[in-house]
């Protein structure tokens, strides 16, 4: 079976359609910069029904971070817990297999779901990358509003989204089930254009 | 319309979904009439004036919520999780049917 081995290559979620180099306005610098996030490990917890403090405990032990609030996002590095739901959380870590073990350790605590595969993450940056997302979400992203440490569960031209922020520059995250990235970068790279976009290599 | 949402905050309506009246309750259907089951699955009161009705947060949090609404102005007055509401029913009837089951007398030695 070695013909079909040759077949099947790991690409990364944004291979075909984020292509590293400049698009939209080329004069000036470019207003927003994008940088995919391939091969991060990432999975959804869910809290058991009454899991409480356990879980809490479970989670500080592990990430030594709390488990965030509704609409609240905490790193350590590049390790993060963003909140997605009432009772539901994303871990995120910068490396497949970071995140091995973790149901094990939340047994009985949370149910616990591999989305290493299942989403594709982009980071945002660059002088007009707030202006960018405003084009696309209906949620207010104005520093008196939304900072870093803050996330959104909302949607893009239709396209489900969780976008969390980084820090003040501003600097964002947003991911998308993966076979959504396609839909997703072209509503990006339509609405980056009048600023200017540079890809960059995978961060 | 805006909507409230309790763990998302205030968001456009498009990202929330419709269902209907919050206060029907599902009879037992092995034990409900035929009447109780048509009037739970079909029967809806339409009212001009303050409803509570249950939205999906389909775009955002996937919460179902209930939401007060006055339908002449779409004024929205209240919106709680639709999970909260059931729990607090569901500790309003078993403290009922506490009380159902409790001897006359035995109250005064609770």
């Amino acid at each position: 079976m070695a013909e079909i081995a040759t077949l099947w290559r790991p690409r990364g979620a944004w291979d075909l359609y984020a292509q590293i180099g400049r698009h939209g306005r080329r004069d000036g610098p470019a207003g927003l910069i994008v940088a995919p996030r391939e091969g991060l490990a990432l999975a959804s917890i869910t809290a058991a029904d009454g899991a409480g403090d356990g879980l809490a405990e479970a989670i500080r032990a592990r990430f030594g971070l709390s488990l965030p609030e509704p609409g609240a996002a905490l790193f350590s590095g590049e390790t993060g817990l963003v909140w997605s739901g009432p009772d539901q959380w994303l871990a995120l870590a910068p490396a497949r297999g970071d995140l091995d073990g973790l149901g094990a350790a939340l047994q009985n605590l949370a149910a616990v779901a591999d989305q290493s595969d299942g989403r594709a993450v982009l980071r945002l940056s660059g002088p007009d990358a707030r202006r960018v997302l405003e084009k696309g979400v209906s949620v207010d992203l104005h520093p008196r509003a939304f900072a870093a440490g803050r996330t959104a569960v909302t949607a893009v031209a239709h396209i489900g989204v969780q976008l969390w922020q980084r820090d003040d520059r501003p600097t964002y995250e947003l991911a998308v089930a993966r076979s959504f990235a396609g839909s997703l970068w072209s509503w990006l790279e339509e609405a980056a254009a009048e600023f200017g976009c540079e890809v960059r290599a995978s961060a | 319309m805006r909507i409230r949402c309790p763990y998302c905050g205030e968001r456009d309506n498009g990202e929330f979904s419709y269902l209907g009246d919050a206060a029907p309750v599902r009879p037992d259907g092995m034990d409900a009439s035929s009447e109780a089951m048509h009037d739970y699955v079909y029967l809806r009161d339409n009212r001009a004036g303050e409803i509570r009705e249950l939205w999906y947060h389909a775009a955002g949090c996937r919460s179902w919520l209930v939401v007060t609404r006055d339908t002449r102005t779409h004024a929205i007055t209240d919106v709680q999780p639709a999970r909260e509401v059931a729990k607090t029913r569901r500790a309003e009837t078993r403290l009922a049917e506490t009380r159902t089951v409790t001897p006359a007398g035995s109250a005064s030695h609770a």
